[in-house]
Formats: C-alpha cells, structure tokens, sequence
C-alpha cells in the first residue's frame, strides 16, 4: 500500500544517510542500550547516500519500531534517550524524506556535536509556545557534547545539561544541550554553567552554528529567544515534559498530527498501534540494495 | 593498466597487497594536467609499515622529495612547449606533494630517511602519531603537504627566526576548497609564509592555493586570503600555536610576531630551501641520515638507476596486518 509505505517512510526519515560505512546488504548491528535492560538493534536499508536509504530499528524481539515513538523518553531517573540522527563532524542530514547537506561553516566541520532527538516528544506547531511562538513540529532536538563520535542511529543515554531557545524560519526549535552518560566528563557536568567552564566556547560556537547555518543556502541568519542565553537544566527538564506531553497527546489522537506519521508498535494506548508483522511486511516492501557514491561535501563557506 | 604490468610481470606475492591509486594529476579545471606521477600503496594503511610509494607515468619509482621538479615549468605543459606565459602567476607555480587531506588526523610525512622517501604515519613513543582536534577545528584545517626539492638545513641558522631548520622540506598549507587525497601532486600559487618555530626549529609554513581552485583567479598575495577568507589566517595561526598542546608541549612561538609575509618574501624562502637541498643532492653539505636516493638527478652522487630504484622499493618488507585507526575523537577546549 503506497500510503502505508508513505508513512513508514515519513518517520524514520531522520535515520538515513550512512556516512562512513560502506555498504552491505541488509547490515545488522546490535546496539545496546544499557541500564534499562532492553537492547536495540539497526537494520540498513539499501545504498548510503540515496533517498532509499533507512536505518531501521528493532527491539530485542526483532520486531521493528518506531523510533520516536517506541523507544522509551526516560532510561532512567533524570536520564533521557537520544537518537543520534547526525554524527558529529559530518554533514549529512535526512529530512522530511529529502538528503540535506549542512554547510560547512568556518571554523566548523560539519555539525558540531552530535546531533538528535529525543523520543516520545513532539513541538506541536499547533500549540503556540508561551515563551517564543510557534513550534516545529519535530521531536525535541538534542546537541550531545561528549567526547566520542557516535553513530548514526545510535540511542544513547544523556544528562539534560540546558537549552535554547532557537527560531528557525519563524518557528520555534528548541536545541537541548545534553551530554552522554558515559563521557569521562559525565559526573562534573550537571548543568549549563559546567559546560562553560569544562568546555569553553563551546556554548558560543553552538549559538554561532545554529545562527548562521542556513546562510550558505541563502537563507538569513536564525533567530533565538531570550537573548540566544541558555538556560538552565530544570527550565530544559520542564520543556522536554511538556513535548512529552504533546507527543501522548498526537498518538493517542487527540491532537491532530497533520501528515505526521504515528505508526507505532508499542504505544498500547494509541489507535495508531500497528502489528509488528505489518510492520515488516513495510520494510520487506522496500527497494532491493544498490551501489552508490557519497557526495563530496568539502567546502569551507564564509558567509 | 600499463603501471600493474610491472608487478605481474614479477609475480611478487606483494601484488595482494600492493592497491595502486591513480591520483596525483593537477585536478579538474582549464589548466588540467594529465596525471604525471602515480601512487603505490604497501602496507595497510593506519599501521607502522604502512608505505605510499610514488611512480612516475611511465610506472618507475622515483622519490617523492627529490624528483618531482619544484616548479612547474610553464613553458612546457604536459610536456610539449607552449607559448610563454605573460601572467605572472603561471610564471610561479610549484608542485606541491599532500600528505594530510583536510580535516583529518593522521600525521603522515615523507620519509626523508628511507629510500625512495615514500609517505608514511609518524610514529612517536612506539605509537602511531595523530593530530590533536584543536575546538573550534577538526584535524587539519588545510590539505597540507610540502614543496619538493627543499629542504630546511638543520646546520644553519635561518636570520629571520635565529633558529637552525627542521631537517625537513618545506611544509604549505594549501587552502582551497576542494579536499585532496594523499600523495596528490598539485600545482599551487604561493600566496605567503608564516615563520613558526616549533620546539625551537625553524619551521616554514606556505600558504598556496591549489592553482585548479574555482576561486584560484582571485587569489595573488595574502591580502586575497585575508579579503576571500576572513579568519582563516589567524586560525591558522592558532592551529600552530596551540596543536601540540595535547601531547603536553608549550605554545610554538613565530618570528616577525605571527605575522604572515607576503608572497615576494615566501618567493625568497622558496629558493634559499631549494639551494640547501640542490647542496644536500651534490653531497655539498652534511645531510646525517637524510637518504638523497634519486633516479632524476644525474649529477646527484646519490643518483641511482630506475631498475636499482625497483629492488629499493620490493626489498620494503610490510605485514598484511590490518592496522587500527585509534583516531582521538576528544575535541580539546584550550583556555585562551
């Protein structure tokens, strides 16, 4: 059914595009997501680096999920899971089913974190934020600051260190500031004001990025509420609730998502539960594997 | 097709190992060159033998440092004579060899003490040697190589920086837009120098424009890179200073306080580098365990013959170890 293949496509968007990894067919990976005792593992779909291709999950069941809607917002007490759509460094981002190659930006290579979002959260762009407008309608962007370079498609665990409060094309895209729990820096980074200290300029340079990103495109510079500060980790805490509560609100139907896709295979409460054989039988349906070449993307703009 | 011939021909069980690339040409553009020197890999790459060999396009080794000409003789492209360039710029094109694509780490060289100086990764206390990531950049933030036929004298002391050289060809930053690959031999336009000293060497850094650059037109002298791409001097200057902090060394200091020369006086740097190593060549002065083996340089008493340059090259003996690129990922934050 096209439509159904329509929606599966709508909602792992933002899991495509390998970067590094050369392509094999059907490539499995197991990724632990540790500490809540459940485990995820990915499934490539098809050549990096063509609109085909999908990173799709399954649970330690092997039955596919829906990752922002089935994967669990908290891993622990004050612990959220991140899907790590953009590694740090490179530049390659899926978006509403189109490739998007971010600029990059001097000084910067590409993103300057790693770069996702947290599941079961939702910026309805219904709901006119109290503090800055309008909303994206995306799950809640998250700027993970450790160390390591993760993977595309990666969920890991994060400490909720801050936020902003960005205005992208007139709409508001808060960008959360977490770090992984297992960074070495982990334990002496609690909130916003650790993160100047422990790694400075880089708060700077993400209101920098953020501001200036769209500009190589021939898009304006971005926008950000509260003088592009950051705020603090309980006033994040606090806004991620809430587009929890926003995301509940869109898979149980009592907001209306307007094309976005609430396929899910867990969500007991949402009429959008769909059978996990179903959901398998949408991913057999893809395209079979092809070869493809990434793209070169090597400037440096100065805009 | 033609360079394979040679390793069949031998039959030497290296032929598993041995992955030929066809780069080094002068890249796309309105002044493309064919590919006049090709590139051997042994070795797996991101382990300690690992070896870029270097090939001329009739497939013979040759070295890197010594036999690859300085400058591009204008008056001959793709070797048949053309009309003598009016424009002052093609009249200064140098041959530049990449030995770090931009953006990445590993800290690869031309080995000037082993025959043939292929390109390896320096190694440092027994482990192989990678570039710290300096916030706000990542790796190297130019395609970085050297000028062949220089060479910075460790023996005398340079009077801008009152340092002695650092045993090594002259190092260039190239800052175009386009990342080259390792062992790419291009033609770039010196634009100006910065005097590093590094650990108390006198250590030249070039700046140069891949002369195939969609931008290349615009750039004549430094002021054109501080106009085209504000910021990326002083960065570069930064990236000096700071880039061995990590390892736990001091700031490098610069002569002339860091500022960038222009292209009249990097000209000047160029030729005096390029007599210490015509010296170096004619054993005219003490090079210690620098090896000066060359198949190009006829009056050279370290010249030797392409079949003697052959078993050079196939006496390397190498692993088929698949290295590990133990790459740091740490973005280091350093209080400035």
């Amino acid at each position: 059914d096209p439509a159904l293949l329509q929606l599966w496509y709508r909602f792992s968007y933002s899991l495509s595009v390998g970067a590094a990894c050369r392509f094999v067919a059907l490539k499995q990976r197991r990724l632990l997501v540790s500490g809540t005792m459940s485990s995820f593992s990915s499934e490539e779909r098809t050549a990096p680096f063509t609109l085909e291709y999908r990173v799709f999950l399954k649970n330690e069941n092997g039955q596919y999920i829906a990752p922002f809607h089935d994967i669990p917002i908290y891993a622990d007490k004050d612990v959220f899971h991140m899907v790590v759509e953009v590694p740090r460094w490179s530049n390659e981002k899926m978006e509403t089913g189109e490739l998007h190659y971010v600029a990059n930006l001097f000084p910067y290579k590409g993103y300057i974190w790693n770069y996702g979002a947290i599941p079961q959260t939702w910026e309805d762009p219904g709901h006119n934020d109290k503090h800055t407008g309008c909303c994206d309608n995306d799950p809640i962007d998250v700027c993970e600051i450790g160390s390591k370079v993760c993977s595309r498609g990666e969920i890991i665990r994060v400490k909720v260190l801050g936020i902003s409060a960005m205005i992208d094309e007139g709409e508001t895209d808060w960008k959360v500031i977490a770090i992984n729990v297992d960074d070495p820096d982990a334990a002496n980074c609690n909130d916003i004001n650790d993160v100047k200290w422990l790694k400075p300029g880089y708060p700077e340079a993400t209101v920098d990025w953020f501001k200036r990103y769209k500009v190589p495109d021939g898009k304006p510079e971005n926008q950000f509420a509260f003088n592009a500060e950051f705020k603090v980790k309980d006033f994040a805490v606090d806004i991620i609730k809430s587009t929890h509560d926003y995301w509940r609100a869109l898979v149980t139907k009592k907001t209306d998502g307007k094309g976005i896709s609430c396929m899910n295979t867990t969500v007991s409460e949402s009429p959008f539960q769909c059978d996990p054989d179903a959901a398998r039988a949408i991913v057999d349906a893809l395209p079979p594997p092809s070869e493809n070449t990434g793209a070169n993307w090597n400037r440096f703009s100065y805009d | 097709m033609r360079a394979l011939l040679p390793l069949l021909r031998t039959g030497a069980p290296a032929v598993a190992a041995v992955r030929l690339l066809p780069g080094a040409s002068a890249g796309p553009g309105p002044r493309r060159a064919m590919a006049l020197y090709r590139t051997e890999e042994r070795g797996q790459p991101h382990s300690p033998d690992y070896r870029l060999f270097f090939k001329d396009v009739a497939g013979h080794y040759i070295s890197p440092f010594h036999d690859i000409p300085l400058k591009v003789d204008s008056q001959e492209e793709n070797g048949i004579p053309t009309k003598r360039a009016r424009n002052d710029d093609y009249e200064n094109l140098f041959n530049m060899i990449v030995e770090v694509p931009r953006w990445t780490n590993a800290k690869m060289e031309i080995a000037t003490e082993e025959p043939l100086n292929p390109i390896k990764q320096d190694v440092k206390n027994g482990k192989l040697r990678y570039v710290a990531n300096i916030f706000p950049h990542k790796g190297y933030i130019w395609n970085y190589g050297a000028l062949p036929q220089t060479w910075e004298d460790p023996h005398r002391k340079d009077e801008s920086t009152d340092c002695c050289g650092d045993n090594d060809p002259i190092d260039v930053c190239e800052i175009g837009s386009k990342v080259l690959s390792r062992g790419d031999v291009v033609h770039v336009k010196i634009l100006g120098i910065l005097a590093l000293i590094d650990q108390g060497e006198t250590d030249w850094k070039l700046i140069a424009i891949n002369v195939n650059d969609p931008e290349a037109s615009k750039f004549h002298d430094i002021d054109d890179v501080r106009k085209y791409k504000p910021g990326y001097l002083e960065a570069t200057l930064n990236w000096f200073r700071f880039y061995k902090i990590p390892e736990g060394k001091p700031e490098n200091q610069f002569a002339f306080n860091g500022e960038f020369k222009n292209k009249a006086f990097a000209l000047e740097v160029i030729k005096s580098t390029h007599a210490c190593w015509k010296s170096l060549l004619m054993k005219k002065c003490d090079g210690g365990p620098i090896n000066c083996t060359n198949v190009q340089i006829c009056d050279s008493p370290f010249h030797c013959s392409q079949e003697e340059a052959r078993s050079l090259v196939e006496s390397v003996s190498f692993s088929l170890d698949k290295g590990s690129k133990e790459e740091d990922q740490v973005w280091h934050f350093l209080d400035k």
